[in-house]
């Protein structure tokens, strides 16, 4: 197993993210558990891959890796050709920071900070100073349509909004992908819609996405779905174009 | 730069995160704030008990330097000094001859005896012989009437100079210049009364309790055998920085009219201000110590206090720690988050505990005792409650640093 798996013929640009052999044992007790048992993969720039599996599947291990809130037990993983492995805690959180962007079921925004301050967050991380702050942030929020509540706090807001709110967080800090881990399962279905609509249009604008989902007609969105079982790659296919016309 | 950012960005989140938690907040202070107070207020008494006895002695001048039979401070050492022969007048007289045009030698005997005063009297007030010199040594001056003059001790005069409190116990609101009192069974007339003197410091000596006569006149009135007098010699400088050099020098004149030959040690005793002023500086130091080792346990549970509210705080918030930590917060940002808001914390315990002991300090200056704060004491207050929030907050705050982000945005 572990056979690196061909990319979809949508492929063209250059590799954003390639994983291979990666395998992440946790111990828990005497038990060990193994999450991802060989996972090969790689994404290009601007691909629009929806990852699906089961609970138990390894998807969100998967997601952690990809994501740099967790190192490999084995194998290699590099983003945009820079091995992740052997970097310091310190450094995946530059990493975090710089190129990745990240959209959490839970929406997961500071409640007692403002619509603003919650995704200039990443910027002060990142040091950018306060007059160059303003302007990306303000971008970052037009583009998912929250002008007009920049002053308001999280629980002044829909689920949808703050959903806005975690999405534009995401892409102010202009990462190399967006990472969005079940982005619609709190939702309801018209609101879903809305929010796969906003990352529809960010795939179109040249934005890298990796979209964690175990729903089919969610996962369409994609242009390629990675399905996973028992830590392992099943299948790898491209979407059939029109297939979201279909539904 | 970034660092900078940084701190700027922990900074606000601490103050959000108080003015979000103001009940809890203000109720940990509360053990900062006691802590905080007691620390100004035992070092308040300190200094002020200091500036007492500065001011009790002020009349003794730095530039003096006294020679006598004993030291002024003895410890657990008397045995050393019990038999030393006392300091006859003659050999200050010898003294004062040797040092003429150099410095301003006065000899001068005192003993306690009880003052009359028609039906008045007063029991165990200092009586002390001297000279005309007497207000050379020392700042005090007569107020009314005139001081001893030569002409005084060399005809013996049965004259005396008062003090403010002996006026006020003998005499009341009457006048005392030109009248006659008795001293044991001699009788003295009032010629001047002293400047108030003031602060008599816990038990030590009152200069306002004292009666001043021409030395020559006490010999005669209660001296006795000459071999029992035991005189003390003020020496004053010409100057502070003179002061070394005629300690040096009196010692030899003293050696030499003692006739000590070079392997005897001195058998007699240099005193001075500097030498009082150190030994009191020495038990004010462990008074202090002890005092704030005391008030330091407070600050100790107050700071336990703290500790457990950030224990709090940081597990309260562990989702925002992972949140934080996803999008690229650095550990130490997040561990300057929870120091600031921990030392901020302390800081307001600090502050309000300043204005408590100042309010306090009024209080007791209105009412018991002069007292006052001082601007180093507060500074020295408020950055002690700075550090015992930093030192509080540092344990919860490096677990929150710590903690795994996958773990942290998981927690319930």
């Amino acid at each position: 197993m572990g056979q690196p798996i061909s990319s979809s013929p949508a492929t063209a640009g250059r590799i954003a993210l390639s994983l291979r052999d990666v395998v992440k044992t946790y111990v828990m007790g005497a038990d060990e558990v193994h999450a991802l048992r060989g996972v090969s993969l790689d994404v290009a720039t601007n691909e629009y891959v929806a990852i699906m599996g089961a609970s138990g599947s390894g998807k969100s291990t998967l997601m952690n890796v990809i994501g740099c809130l967790d190192v490999p037990t084995s194998g290699t993983y590099s983003l945009e050709g820079q091995p992740v492995a052997g970097m310091s805690e310190y450094q995946l959180a530059e990493i975090r920071n710089q190129r990745i962007g990240f959209v959490f079921q839970t929406f997961n925004l500071i409640p007692r900070s403002n619509v603003f301050h919650n995704v200039e967050l990443p910027l002060i991380y990142a040091g950018v100073p306060r007059a160059q702050r303003r302007p990306r942030v303000e971008d970052a929020i037009a583009r998912v349509g929250l002008t007009n509540r920049m002053r308001h706090k999280p629980n002044e807001l829909s689920g949808g909004q703050r959903q806005r709110v975690a999405i534009a967080r995401a892409l102010v800090g202009q990462p190399s992908i967006i990472l969005a881990d079940e982005p619609t399962g709190n939702l309801d279905s018209k609101t879903g819609d809305e929010i796969m609509a906003v990352l529809d249009e960010l795939h179109q604008a040249g934005q890298t996405i990796l979209l964690v989902t175990h729903e089919t007609y969610i996962a369409r969105h994609a242009l390629r779905i990675v399905r996973l079982r028992d830590g392992m790659i099943e299948s790898d296919d491209a979407v059939p174009a029109g297939s979201l016309a279909g539904q | 730069m970034k660092a900078r950012l940084d701190l700027e960005e922990s900074f606000r989140i601490a103050l959000g995160s108080l003015r979000a938690n103001k009940a809890r907040g203000t109720l940990t202070t509360l053990g900062i704030i006691i802590g905080i107070v007691a620390v100004i207020l035992t070092m308040t008494a300190a200094h002020g008990l200091q500036n007492t006895f500065r001011q009790s002695f002020s009349a003794v001048g730095a530039d003096v330097i006294y020679v006598s039979r004993m030291p002024w401070v003895v410890m657990n050492d008397f045995f050393l000094y019990r038999n030393r022969p006392g300091l006859e007048l003659r050999q200050a007289d010898l003294l004062a001859s040797k040092l003429r045009g150099r410095a301003i030698v006065n000899p001068s005997i005192g003993g306690q005896r009880d003052l009359k005063y028609r039906s008045a009297t007063m029991e165990g007030v200092t009586i002390i012989g001297t000279t005309e010199r007497q207000t050379l040594v020392s700042t005090a001056q007569p107020e009314l009437g005139r001081f001893i003059t030569d002409y005084d001790v060399t005809r013996r005069k049965n004259v005396c100079v008062i003090g403010t409190d002996v006026r006020d116990g003998l005499f009341g609101d009457a006048a005392a210049v030109n009248q006659e009192l008795k001293i044991g069974r001699t009788t003295f007339r009032v010629i001047g009364v002293m400047e108030k003197q003031g602060g008599a410091f816990l038990g030590g000596p009152n200069f306002d309790r004292q009666v001043f006569v021409p030395i020559t006149s006490y010999v005669k009135a209660f001296g006795g055998d000459r071999r029992q007098q035991n005189v003390d010699v003020a020496v004053k400088a010409p100057s502070h920085e003179a002061v070394a050099a005629l300690e040096f020098e009196v010692i030899g004149e003293m050696r030499k009219i003692r006739q000590l030959r070079p392997a005897e040690a001195d058998n007699f005793s240099i005193n001075k201000l500097d030498t009082l002023v150190g030994a009191f500086d020495n038990i004010m130091g462990v008074v202090l110590l002890v005092g704030l080792l005391i008030t330091g346990i407070s600050l100790f549970v107050g700071g336990v206090g703290v500790m457990n509210i950030m224990f709090v705080s940081v597990t309260e918030r562990t989702r925002e720690i992972g949140i934080r930590k996803a999008i690229g917060a650095k550990p130490h940002s997040i561990l300057f988050q929870f120091l600031f808001e921990a030392a901020a914390i302390c800081l307001m315990g600090g502050l309000i505990g300043v204005v408590v002991a100042s309010v306090l300090t009024a209080v007791v200056n209105a009412t018991v005792m002069p007292a006052s704060v001082s601007i180093p004491i507060l500074l020295i207050a408020v950055l002690v409650a700075i550090g015992v929030g930093v030192a509080a907050g540092f344990l919860p705050a490096w677990r929150g640093a710590r903690l795994n982000p996958i773990d942290a945005l998981r927690y319930e």
